[in-house]
Protein backbone atom coordinates (compact mmCIF):
# COMPACT_ATOMS: atom_id res chain seq x y z
CA UNK A 1 0.00 0.00 0.00
CA UNK A 2 2.93 2.19 1.03
CA UNK A 3 4.09 1.62 -2.54
CA UNK A 4 0.95 2.71 -3.91
CA UNK A 5 1.04 6.45 -2.04
CA UNK A 6 4.41 7.25 -2.73
CA UNK A 7 3.41 6.80 -6.53
CA UNK A 8 2.33 10.26 -8.20
CA UNK A 9 0.12 8.85 -10.54
CA UNK A 10 -1.63 6.74 -7.80
CA UNK A 11 -2.51 10.09 -5.84
CA UNK A 12 -3.30 11.88 -8.87
CA UNK A 13 -5.91 9.52 -9.66
CA UNK A 14 -7.17 9.55 -5.87
CA UNK A 15 -7.49 13.30 -5.98
CA UNK A 16 -9.12 13.60 -9.73
CA UNK A 17 -11.82 11.30 -8.82
CA UNK A 18 -13.11 12.94 -5.43
CA UNK A 19 -15.43 15.49 -7.78
CA UNK A 20 -17.30 12.23 -8.95
CA UNK A 21 -17.11 10.38 -5.51
CA UNK A 22 -18.60 13.45 -4.09
CA UNK A 23 -21.65 12.96 -6.76
CA UNK A 24 -21.84 9.55 -5.45
CA UNK A 25 -22.59 10.19 -1.44
CA UNK A 26 -26.11 10.53 -2.18
CA UNK A 27 -26.25 7.56 -4.32
CA UNK A 28 -23.88 5.50 -1.04
CA UNK A 29 -26.55 6.71 1.16
CA UNK A 30 -29.41 5.20 -0.27
CA UNK A 31 -27.66 1.94 -1.16
CA UNK A 32 -27.20 1.70 2.56
CA UNK A 33 -30.72 2.68 3.50
CA UNK A 34 -31.64 0.31 1.18
CA UNK A 35 -29.64 -2.59 2.30
CA UNK A 36 -30.83 -1.93 6.19
CA UNK A 37 -34.57 -1.57 5.20
CA UNK A 38 -34.08 -5.01 3.32
CA UNK A 39 -33.09 -6.52 6.60
CA UNK A 40 -29.53 -6.87 5.86
CA UNK A 41 -26.82 -7.40 8.39
CA UNK A 42 -24.05 -4.96 8.50
CA UNK A 43 -22.01 -7.90 7.14
CA UNK A 44 -24.01 -8.51 4.46
CA UNK A 45 -24.43 -4.89 3.59
CA UNK A 46 -20.79 -4.12 2.95
CA UNK A 47 -20.60 -7.36 1.28
CA UNK A 48 -23.17 -6.09 -1.06
CA UNK A 49 -20.59 -2.83 -1.53
CA UNK A 50 -17.61 -4.23 -1.37
CA UNK A 51 -17.71 -7.42 -3.62
CA UNK A 52 -20.57 -6.57 -5.42
CA UNK A 53 -19.50 -2.89 -5.80
CA UNK A 54 -22.45 -1.61 -8.62
CA UNK A 55 -24.91 0.96 -7.20
CA UNK A 56 -27.19 -0.21 -9.96
CA UNK A 57 -26.62 -4.03 -8.97
CA UNK A 58 -27.18 -2.97 -5.19
CA UNK A 59 -30.26 -1.31 -5.73
CA UNK A 60 -32.21 -3.63 -7.59
CA UNK A 61 -30.86 -6.80 -5.31
CA UNK A 62 -32.39 -4.95 -1.98
CA UNK A 63 -35.27 -4.50 -3.54
CA UNK A 64 -35.65 -7.66 -5.06
CA UNK A 65 -35.05 -9.00 -2.12
CA UNK A 66 -37.48 -6.97 0.36
CA UNK A 67 -40.74 -8.05 -2.45
CA UNK A 68 -39.62 -11.70 -1.86
CA UNK A 69 -38.31 -12.32 -5.08
CA UNK A 70 -36.54 -15.90 -5.92
CA UNK A 71 -33.03 -15.83 -6.07
CA UNK A 72 -32.73 -16.59 -9.90
CA UNK A 73 -35.39 -13.38 -10.59
CA UNK A 74 -32.21 -11.48 -8.50
CA UNK A 75 -29.10 -12.64 -10.22
CA UNK A 76 -30.89 -12.48 -13.58
CA UNK A 77 -31.75 -8.65 -13.06
CA UNK A 78 -28.17 -7.93 -11.25
CA UNK A 79 -26.63 -9.38 -14.35
CA UNK A 80 -28.60 -7.92 -16.86
CA UNK A 81 -28.09 -4.49 -15.06
CA UNK A 82 -24.56 -4.89 -15.28
CA UNK A 83 -24.00 -5.74 -18.94
CA UNK A 84 -22.63 -2.44 -19.39
CA UNK A 85 -19.30 -4.38 -17.75
CA UNK A 86 -19.04 -6.06 -20.86
CA UNK A 87 -18.64 -2.82 -23.30
CA UNK A 88 -16.18 -0.93 -21.00
CA UNK A 89 -14.06 -4.20 -20.53
CA UNK A 90 -13.82 -4.26 -24.52
CA UNK A 91 -12.96 -0.39 -24.60
CA UNK A 92 -10.62 -0.78 -22.03
CA UNK A 93 -8.86 -4.04 -23.23
CA UNK A 94 -6.51 -2.26 -25.60
CA UNK A 95 -5.38 0.24 -23.36
CA UNK A 96 -4.42 -2.39 -20.79
CA UNK A 97 -2.92 -4.87 -23.06
CA UNK A 98 0.81 -3.52 -22.04
CA UNK A 99 0.27 -3.84 -18.53
CA UNK A 100 1.06 -7.27 -16.54
CA UNK A 101 -1.73 -9.81 -16.22
CA UNK A 102 -1.54 -9.06 -12.37
CA UNK A 103 -2.36 -5.58 -13.26
CA UNK A 104 -5.87 -6.37 -15.69
CA UNK A 105 -7.30 -8.72 -13.51
CA UNK A 106 -7.03 -6.07 -10.38
CA UNK A 107 -8.25 -3.43 -12.41
CA UNK A 108 -11.27 -5.08 -13.98
CA UNK A 109 -12.36 -5.40 -10.13
CA UNK A 110 -12.31 -1.42 -10.23
CA UNK A 111 -14.33 -0.95 -13.73
CA UNK A 112 -17.19 1.19 -12.90
CA UNK A 113 -19.33 3.63 -14.66
CA UNK A 114 -17.27 6.67 -13.00
CA UNK A 115 -13.49 4.75 -13.33
CA UNK A 116 -13.84 4.05 -16.92
CA UNK A 117 -14.65 7.65 -18.44
CA UNK A 118 -11.90 8.87 -16.36
CA UNK A 119 -9.87 6.41 -17.34
CA UNK A 120 -10.16 6.71 -20.68
CA UNK A 121 -9.78 9.92 -20.88
CA UNK A 122 -6.21 9.45 -18.73
CA UNK A 123 -4.90 6.49 -21.30
CA UNK A 124 -5.97 8.80 -24.00
CA UNK A 125 -3.85 12.09 -23.24
CA UNK A 126 -0.92 9.20 -23.74
CA UNK A 127 2.24 8.69 -21.68
CA UNK A 128 3.59 5.57 -20.38
CA UNK A 129 0.42 2.98 -20.04
CA UNK A 130 2.09 1.95 -16.58
CA UNK A 131 1.94 5.42 -15.29
CA UNK A 132 -1.81 5.53 -16.94
CA UNK A 133 -2.55 2.06 -14.96
CA UNK A 134 -1.65 3.16 -11.69
CA UNK A 135 -3.48 6.67 -12.15
CA UNK A 136 -6.72 4.29 -13.09
CA UNK A 137 -5.85 2.47 -9.92
CA UNK A 138 -5.75 5.77 -7.61
CA UNK A 139 -9.29 6.49 -8.83
CA UNK A 140 -10.61 3.40 -8.67
CA UNK A 141 -9.36 2.90 -5.44
CA UNK A 142 -11.24 6.35 -4.88
CA UNK A 143 -14.26 5.38 -5.35
CA UNK A 144 -14.45 2.17 -4.19
CA UNK A 145 -13.14 3.56 -0.81
CA UNK A 146 -15.84 6.72 -0.79
CA UNK A 147 -18.39 3.62 -1.76
CA UNK A 148 -17.96 1.60 1.20
CA UNK A 149 -18.04 4.85 3.18
CA UNK A 150 -21.16 6.18 2.40
CA UNK A 151 -22.79 2.63 2.16
CA UNK A 152 -22.04 2.03 5.82
CA UNK A 153 -23.24 5.96 6.68
CA UNK A 154 -26.28 5.15 4.90
CA UNK A 155 -27.12 1.66 6.68
CA UNK A 156 -26.51 3.65 9.93
CA UNK A 157 -28.15 7.15 9.73
CA UNK A 158 -29.57 7.22 6.54
CA UNK A 159 -33.16 6.39 7.91
CA UNK A 160 -32.60 10.27 9.68
CA UNK A 161 -32.32 12.36 6.34
CA UNK A 162 -35.97 13.67 6.09
CA UNK A 163 -38.16 12.17 3.10
CA UNK A 164 -38.66 15.64 1.65
CA UNK A 165 -35.25 16.18 0.96
CA UNK A 166 -35.77 13.32 -2.00
CA UNK A 167 -32.31 11.90 -1.67
CA UNK A 168 -33.61 8.86 -3.75
CA UNK A 169 -34.17 11.37 -6.46
CA UNK A 170 -30.11 11.42 -6.87
CA UNK A 171 -30.16 7.70 -7.95
CA UNK A 172 -31.77 8.04 -11.45
CA UNK A 173 -29.84 11.65 -11.77
CA UNK A 174 -26.34 9.62 -11.43
CA UNK A 175 -27.83 7.71 -14.30
CA UNK A 176 -28.63 10.72 -16.48
CA UNK A 177 -25.88 11.84 -16.29
CA UNK A 178 -24.16 8.97 -17.82
CA UNK A 179 -26.63 8.14 -20.13
CA UNK A 180 -27.76 11.62 -22.05
CA UNK A 181 -24.07 12.45 -23.33
CA UNK A 182 -24.43 9.06 -25.65
CA UNK A 183 -27.79 10.69 -27.01
CA UNK A 184 -26.08 12.20 -30.37
CA UNK A 185 -26.92 9.16 -32.94
CA UNK A 186 -30.17 8.08 -34.18
CA UNK A 187 -29.60 4.58 -33.35
CA UNK A 188 -28.74 5.22 -29.70
CA UNK A 189 -32.11 7.77 -29.49
CA UNK A 190 -34.16 4.72 -30.67
CA UNK A 191 -32.59 2.24 -28.44
CA UNK A 192 -33.14 4.88 -25.56
CA UNK A 193 -36.73 5.39 -26.79
CA UNK A 194 -37.60 1.50 -27.43
CA UNK A 195 -36.07 0.39 -23.85
CA UNK A 196 -37.93 3.41 -22.18
CA UNK A 197 -41.27 3.09 -23.54
CA UNK A 198 -41.12 -0.59 -22.81
CA UNK A 199 -40.01 -0.72 -19.48
CA UNK A 200 -42.90 2.00 -18.63
CA UNK A 201 -45.64 -0.24 -20.55
CA UNK A 202 -44.65 -2.97 -18.98
CA UNK A 203 -44.67 -1.92 -15.57
CA UNK A 204 -47.17 -4.42 -14.20
CA UNK A 205 -44.65 -7.64 -15.11
CA UNK A 206 -44.05 -8.89 -11.35
CA UNK A 207 -40.24 -8.83 -9.58
CA UNK A 208 -38.66 -6.12 -12.07
CA UNK A 209 -39.06 -7.96 -15.37
CA UNK A 210 -39.63 -5.51 -16.92
CA UNK A 211 -36.25 -3.97 -16.91
CA UNK A 212 -34.67 -7.20 -18.60
CA UNK A 213 -37.46 -7.45 -21.66
CA UNK A 214 -37.17 -3.25 -22.03
CA UNK A 215 -33.21 -3.46 -21.80
CA UNK A 216 -32.71 -6.27 -24.23
CA UNK A 217 -35.34 -5.00 -26.92
CA UNK A 218 -33.90 -1.17 -26.83
CA UNK A 219 -30.29 -3.11 -27.40
CA UNK A 220 -31.94 -5.31 -30.38
CA UNK A 221 -33.75 -1.78 -31.41
CA UNK A 222 -30.72 0.30 -31.89
CA UNK A 223 -28.65 -2.71 -33.22
CA UNK A 224 -31.20 -2.85 -36.11
CA UNK A 225 -30.88 1.14 -36.58
CA UNK A 226 -27.42 1.08 -37.01
CA UNK A 227 -27.89 -1.43 -39.59
CA UNK A 228 -30.66 0.13 -41.02
CA UNK A 229 -29.25 4.28 -41.31
CA UNK A 230 -25.74 2.20 -42.35
CA UNK A 231 -27.94 0.82 -45.34
CA UNK A 232 -29.53 4.35 -46.41
CA UNK A 233 -26.31 5.79 -46.22
CA UNK A 234 -24.16 3.58 -48.15
CA UNK A 235 -27.13 3.85 -51.00
CA UNK B 1 -34.60 -20.12 2.06
CA UNK B 2 -33.11 -18.38 4.88
CA UNK B 3 -32.51 -14.77 4.46
CA UNK B 4 -28.88 -14.13 5.26
CA UNK B 5 -28.36 -16.96 3.22
CA UNK B 6 -30.01 -15.68 -0.10
CA UNK B 7 -28.08 -12.38 0.92
CA UNK B 8 -24.76 -13.66 0.72
CA UNK B 9 -25.64 -16.10 -2.35
CA UNK B 10 -26.82 -13.16 -3.99
CA UNK B 11 -23.15 -11.27 -2.64
CA UNK B 12 -21.45 -14.46 -4.40
CA UNK B 13 -22.91 -15.03 -7.59
CA UNK B 14 -23.65 -11.26 -8.76
CA UNK B 15 -20.11 -10.46 -8.00
CA UNK B 16 -18.59 -13.69 -9.26
CA UNK B 17 -21.22 -12.52 -12.54
CA UNK B 18 -20.01 -8.78 -12.42
CA UNK B 19 -16.59 -9.32 -12.09
CA UNK B 20 -16.55 -11.77 -14.86
CA UNK B 21 -18.54 -9.11 -17.18
CA UNK B 22 -15.58 -6.93 -16.02
CA UNK B 23 -12.43 -9.07 -16.66
CA UNK B 24 -14.33 -10.72 -19.46
CA UNK B 25 -12.36 -8.61 -22.68
CA UNK B 26 -9.54 -7.44 -20.20
CA UNK B 27 -7.98 -11.21 -19.86
CA UNK B 28 -10.72 -13.94 -20.79
CA UNK B 29 -11.52 -12.87 -24.51
CA UNK B 30 -8.62 -10.90 -25.19
CA UNK B 31 -7.50 -12.71 -28.07
CA UNK B 32 -11.05 -13.41 -29.36
CA UNK B 33 -11.97 -11.29 -32.18
CA UNK B 34 -15.71 -9.68 -31.26
CA UNK B 35 -18.31 -11.15 -34.01
CA UNK B 36 -19.42 -7.97 -36.14
CA UNK B 37 -23.16 -7.93 -34.95
CA UNK B 38 -21.99 -7.86 -31.31
CA UNK B 39 -19.70 -5.48 -31.43
CA UNK B 40 -23.03 -3.66 -33.08
CA UNK B 41 -24.65 -4.37 -30.13
CA UNK B 42 -22.82 -3.92 -27.39
CA UNK B 43 -23.04 -0.09 -28.27
CA UNK B 44 -26.43 0.57 -27.39
CA UNK B 45 -25.98 -1.59 -24.38
CA UNK B 46 -25.35 1.70 -22.14
CA UNK B 47 -27.98 3.83 -23.89
CA UNK B 48 -31.13 1.26 -23.38
CA UNK B 49 -29.81 -0.51 -19.99
CA UNK B 50 -29.45 3.15 -18.28
CA UNK B 51 -33.19 4.29 -19.43
CA UNK B 52 -34.62 1.50 -18.54
CA UNK B 53 -33.15 1.21 -14.79
CA UNK B 54 -33.61 5.34 -15.22
CA UNK B 55 -37.61 5.73 -16.25
CA UNK B 56 -38.98 4.08 -13.23
CA UNK B 57 -37.41 5.74 -10.95
CA UNK B 58 -38.54 9.01 -12.04
CA UNK B 59 -42.29 8.04 -13.63
CA UNK B 60 -44.51 6.80 -10.77
CA UNK B 61 -46.84 3.54 -11.71
CA UNK B 62 -49.75 4.16 -14.17
CA UNK B 63 -51.87 4.44 -11.35
CA UNK B 64 -51.06 7.59 -9.80
CA UNK B 65 -51.61 11.05 -11.06
CA UNK B 66 -49.33 11.71 -13.86
CA UNK B 67 -48.98 15.27 -11.51
CA UNK B 68 -47.43 13.40 -8.55
CA UNK B 69 -44.46 12.74 -10.65
CA UNK B 70 -44.44 15.92 -12.79
CA UNK B 71 -41.92 18.14 -10.42
CA UNK B 72 -39.40 14.66 -10.90
CA UNK B 73 -40.10 14.53 -14.58
CA UNK B 74 -39.48 18.41 -15.39
CA UNK B 75 -35.93 17.57 -13.10
CA UNK B 76 -34.66 14.77 -14.80
CA UNK B 77 -35.42 16.58 -18.12
CA UNK B 78 -33.21 19.80 -16.52
CA UNK B 79 -30.69 16.97 -15.56
CA UNK B 80 -30.37 16.01 -18.70
CA UNK B 81 -29.89 18.64 -20.53
CA UNK B 82 -27.29 19.78 -18.19
CA UNK B 83 -25.40 16.27 -18.48
CA UNK B 84 -25.61 16.56 -22.61
CA UNK B 85 -24.06 19.65 -21.97
CA UNK B 86 -21.34 19.29 -19.49
CA UNK B 87 -20.42 15.76 -18.58
CA UNK B 88 -20.17 16.35 -14.87
CA UNK B 89 -22.00 13.96 -12.85
CA UNK B 90 -21.64 16.77 -9.97
CA UNK B 91 -23.10 19.26 -12.28
CA UNK B 92 -25.94 16.95 -13.12
CA UNK B 93 -27.31 16.42 -9.49
CA UNK B 94 -26.79 19.94 -8.57
CA UNK B 95 -29.24 20.59 -11.37
CA UNK B 96 -31.56 18.42 -10.66
CA UNK B 97 -31.68 18.37 -7.18
CA UNK B 98 -32.34 22.05 -7.29
CA UNK B 99 -35.22 22.01 -9.65
CA UNK B 100 -36.67 19.54 -7.73
CA UNK B 101 -36.57 21.03 -4.39
CA UNK B 102 -37.41 24.39 -6.19
CA UNK B 103 -40.69 22.85 -7.74
CA UNK B 104 -41.85 20.75 -4.53
CA UNK B 105 -41.42 23.81 -2.50
CA UNK B 106 -43.22 26.26 -5.66
CA UNK B 107 -46.27 23.25 -5.19
CA UNK B 108 -46.26 23.34 -1.36
CA UNK B 109 -46.39 27.20 -1.50
CA UNK B 110 -49.18 27.28 -4.43
CA UNK B 111 -50.17 24.17 -4.60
Amino acid sequence: MRRFIANPDFRAGFVDMLPAALALVPFGLVCGVGAAAAGASLAGAVGLSAIVFSGAAQILAVQLLAAGAPLVVIVLTCFVAGLRFLIYSAAMAPYLRPLPPRWQNGLAFLLTDQAFAAAVRRFDAGGDARAAGAHFLGSGFALWAFWQLTNIAGYFVGNLIPPAWSLDFAVPLCFIALVAPHFRTSPTIVAAAVAGVGVLALAALPMKLNLIVAGVAGIAAGTLADFAKERWTAR
Amino acid sequence: MDGALKLWSVVAIVGVLNYLSRVSFIAIFARRHVPVLLARAFRYVPAAMLTALVLPMIVAAPAAPVLASAPKIVAAIVAGAVAFVTHSTLKTLAAGMLTLWALQFAGFAFG
